[in-house]
């Protein structure tokens, strides 16, 4: 694959704990405009590997590169500033925070956010209104309209999972990392978030990496998929191919 | 007459609790600093106020060198006295320096204070504030250079130049000052900027993942409102007409404000007003009810600490969102308040801002 | 055999402070907050040292009450903030909690000590009791009986940690609290008679405080600074570093304050309390982890 072809790719990046290699000289490539899944039995490191790449952990080895850029090791706000966003397997919403207050303050930068220039309402006036107006359209998108006033603390599970996926939205990110978005979400809404999905990376150019397990709802969405066991690299390929290859049985199985 | 200056000594006790306990607010109800050490830059605030004004004064009239302003301070006092009397435009100029002084420096300390409080959990990080805040009172009650140590000093009054209505006159800047204290905090925690704030209390980790500095957030936060308590303290000082370092205790000046912020309402700033109003007003009917217990073999005074401590247990154990608890806020709500834009009730939002 | 009176003092501050922080820790690793009233409720103690002296006695007969109090009042906390912690209330509550103690326990030691002021017609607000201590020799009995309630206690509590049945569920308690709960320990019973100790031996470490050094009403509130201290440098969670790190925060307070009096005057001996403080912030900046996670460190590599 062509470099120039590839939003984000992690070379050969290693993570321990301990005495224990959580993931082990991993290579990946999350190409433009292409929604990848990265799957695994519990346990083989996926959550670490994206902590590594969205700066949360800092890699033992190798190095992690946004549109060619090294973001090794790099601030998590700095990153997501890049463009590079995540979502959480255990969503850390702001609990005592309305579910629009949520999504409200996941803004780029908003004058309102600064100590100078939130003082004089004439200065943030226009972006909140802007940034409220959006802030509606993607309530809408995750069906979450009946709950803006609703404290982020009362949501369900699935509900949260939403939130995570509608804060990465206002932040118009390049590429998402999205850590189960729709565990705990049932069938329908699942298959119309999934496919949302598809549209952003089709409107906006978005790339996403996605890691699942409810693999009989995602695989028709994918575009490609890497299998992780172990903190290694099993194999890859699109998901007819991979559907197809033995060594995914091995580890699901083993 | 006695009533009126007993309406201006409330107010202005009040007004000195607000800045501080909506300073405490501000950094650990919207932002959860857990800042146990609330005194650290009251007292820094106080000892500038002790140390540079007298001084100041000194070089500006040619004072005799000789003389220290702590060491003999009666005696330069009665010299600057008889000579700020006649100079208003110096005693303005001077209070104007000193304010500015005590902001510049307490923000630099608040920010400095914020790097090793960033890595800190909030249990060591109330450790660490409190013993900071502590370790300083007893460098100010210790050290004669600063503010008279352990006897405290004297100040100039930078109102004597209005002779007999010097009272009213630090009253008025007492009140005025808190006033606008509270304006300028009701602003910036009306705006986006309270929302900021609000997000890096509730979970830190996922503020950054949405892109905000949380380090940067926290420096700020310290360091603007250190600079506040650091004017609460030197109005504080202003207001008493001396310093004395050692009275500015972890009791007074940290646990009362907590206890105000507490039983008012973490989190909004009326709420925590209705605390501190409440709180002020019992502390002074304790002190009007005073004379009647003489009959105790001990300093009524004592008591003061104990009655903190019932109302403290009462108050976490039935009511711990406090008198005015912090309400969710209604989109519709913020929009009509504070932009302005009024919507029909049964219309969506989203379809009537498509159409601007 | 002569001991210069830097040395005693270097020694008997490192023992008290050792045990407090051994203490501190203690309480903090149980219950999840640090107890802030911890320091208050310790030097509760010195006015009964006080009364004893004041009726004549030697200060030490009020050992067992000191160690009465402490425990009472420290169980009496632990009763409180469980109570607080089931229905929920947040870490900052819990926190506030302990303050309540705090406060009381200062209102009702001033008071104690205006009235014996006046019961006894004597100055209570700053004392010493260093003359009614007994001497071995040239040494005062300070050294001896710091040294070795110190040293006896903290073997006694290492036994009771690895030898019995109740250091056992104490351990499990430490660990994982509600585990252990789960496998049928008595958590509130193990915790209660935990508490009860730890606050019965901080209010004998109290106690013994006044018999070398002077006492005020301030004393709680700045040796708060030093147990701070002596909790960073040891290891905040650690309790075995706590102990190493009073040990070690006690007699530096005490040296480098004195090298410094050499330098600048004797005026910097009020200034402890600001060594402390030093030494605490220093240790942060360093060594986050305190000795404690450094030696670990050490260990894995």
């Amino acid at each position: 694959m062509e470099g120039t072809q590839v939003q984000l790719q992690a070379e050969n990046v290693s993570k321990r704990f301990g005495g224990f290699w959580a993931v082990r000289g991993v290579t990946l490539q999350v190409p433009k405009t292409t929604i990848v899944l990265l799957m695994g039995p519990n346990g083989s490191g996926k959550t670490t590997l994206i902590n590594c790449i969205s700066g949360v952990y800092a890699p033992d080895e190798g190095r992690v590169l946004f549109n060619g850029i090294d973001i090794t090791a790099r601030v998590p706000h700095e990153i997501v500033r890049m463009g590079l966003g995540r979502s959480f397997q255990i969503p850390g919403p702001f609990k005592r925070l309305t579910v629009a207050e949520n999504l409200l303050v996941s803004s780029g930068n908003h004058p309102g956010e600064k100590f100078s220039s939130s003082l004089i309402k004439g200065k943030w006036k226009a972006y909140e209104q802007s940034l409220i107006e959006k802030m509606f359209r993607i309530l809408d998108v995750i069906g979450l309209n009946e709950k803006s006033d609703t404290l982020a603390g009362e949501l369900s599970g699935g509900q949260l999972k939403l939130l995570e996926l509608g804060r990465l939205l206002m932040l118009d990110v390049k590429t998402m990392l999205l850590d189960e978005p729709v565990g705990g979400v049932n069938p329908v809404l699942a298959h119309s978030v999934l496919s949302y999905i598809r549209k952003i990376r089709d409107e906006f150019q978005t790339s996403f990496l996605v890691v699942e397990h409810r693999l009989d709802i995602v695989m028709k969405y994918v575009d490609l998929v890497y299998v992780l066991a172990k903190g290694n690299i099993v194999c890859f390929g699109s998901p007819d191919e991979v559907v197809k290859r033995k060594e995914l049985y091995d580890v699901y199985l083993a | 007459m006695a009533l009126e200056t007993l309406i201006l000594d409330i107010l202005s006790f009040f007004s000195i609790y607000a800045i501080m306990t909506i300073s405490l607010n501000f950094e650990q109800g919207y932002t959860g600093l857990f800042n146990l050490g609330l005194y650290f830059p009251i007292i820094a605030g106080a000892l500038i106020v002790g140390y540079l004004p007298g001084r100041l004064a000194m070089v500006f009239y040619n004072i005799d060198p000789t003389l220290d302003f702590s060491a003999n301070n009666a005696v330069v006092l009665s010299l600057l006295k008889t000579r700020l009397q006649a100079d208003p435009f110096f005693s303005v100029a001077l209070l104007a320096i000193t304010l500015a002084v005590v902001v510049v420096v307490c923000a630099i300390l608040g920010y400095v204070t914020a790097h090793p409080a960033l890595r800190l959990t909030e249990d060591y990080l109330a450790l660490f504030m409190l013993s900071l805040a502590e370790t300083l009172r007893v460098i100010g009650q210790q050290t004669d250079w600063m503010a008279g140590g352990a006897m405290g000093i004297g100040l100039i009054d930078l109102f004597w130049c209005i002779g007999p209505y010097a009272y009213y006159g630090r009253a008025a800047l007492v009140i005025g000052s808190a006033l606008a204290i509270f304006l300028i905090y009701q602003r910036l925690c009306a705006s986006p900027l309270g929302r900021l704030l609000k997000s890096v209390r509730e979970n830190s980790l996922t503020a950054e993942c949405v892109g905000k500095d949380v380090s940067q957030v926290k420096k700020k936060v310290l360091a603007f409102s250190f600079a506040i308590l650091g004017v609460g303290g030197a109005l504080h000082a202003i207001d008493l007409g001396a310093v004395v370092a050692g009275d500015y205790t972890r009791v007074d000046f940290s646990f009362w404000p907590w206890l105000m912020m507490i039983v008012g309402g973490t989190g909004n700033n009326l709420g925590v007003l209705a605390g501190t109003f409440a709180l002020v007003m019992m502390r002074r009917v304790m002190i009007v009810m005073k004379p009647f217990f003489t009959f105790l073999p001990f300093d009524v005074l004592w008591l003061e600490p104990i009655l903190l401590a019932i109302m403290l247990a009462l108050t976490l154990t039935f009511r711990p969102a406090g008198i005015v608890p912090e309400r969710p806020l209604k989109i519709k709500n913020y929009m009509r308040r504070v932009l302005h834009i009024k919507l029909q009730t049964k219309e969506e939002p989203s379809k009537l801002l498509v159409g601007r | 055999m002569l001991l210069a009176p830097i040395l005693i003092t270097a020694i008997v501050s490192a023992f008290l402070l050792s045990l407090l922080a051994m203490g501190f820790t203690l309480q903090y690793v149980t219950l999840s907050i640090p107890n802030l009233a911890y320091a208050t409720i310790a030097f509760a103690s010195t006015y009964i040292a006080l009364t004893m002296y004041l009726m004549h006695l030697s200060p030490y007969v009020g050992t067992p009450l000191a160690f009465l109090l402490g425990g009472l009042i420290s169980l009496l906390l632990y009763k409180f903030v469980a109570f607080l912690r089931d229905r929920g209330t947040s870490l900052v509550g819990l926190m506030m909690s302990t303050l309540v103690f705090d406060l009381t326990i200062y209102g009702l030691m001033n008071i104690y000590a205006g009235y014996i002021a006046y019961a006894f017609k004597s100055y209570t607000y700053a004392f010493s009791l260093a003359e009614m201590d007994f001497s071995i020799g040239d040494v005062p009995g300070i050294v001896v009986v710091s040294a070795v309630t110190s040293i006896s206690l903290v073997l006694l509590f290492h036994l009771l940690l690895v030898k019995t049945k109740f250091g056992t569920a104490m351990r499990a308690v430490m660990e994982n609290y509600a585990l252990a709960g789960v496998h049928g320990v008595d958590t509130e019973k193990i915790l209660s008679v935990a508490w009860f100790f730890v606050g019965g031996v901080a209010g004998i470490s109290g106690s013994f405080y006044p018999m070398w050094f002077y006492m005020d009403p301030w004393v709680g509130a700045r040796m708060f600074i030093s147990i701070f201290a002596a909790c960073v440098v040891g290891g905040l969670r650690s309790i075995y570093g706590s102990l190493l790190g009073g040990f070690l925060v006690g007699a530096s307070e005490i040296f480098v304050t004195f090298a410094f009096a050499g330098i600048f005057g004797v005026w910097i001996w009020s200034y402890r309390s600001v060594t402390a403080m030093v030494i605490a912030a220093f240790a942060i900046v360093m060594m986050p982890d305190g000795l404690a996670g450094f030696l670990k460190r050490l260990q894995m590599r």
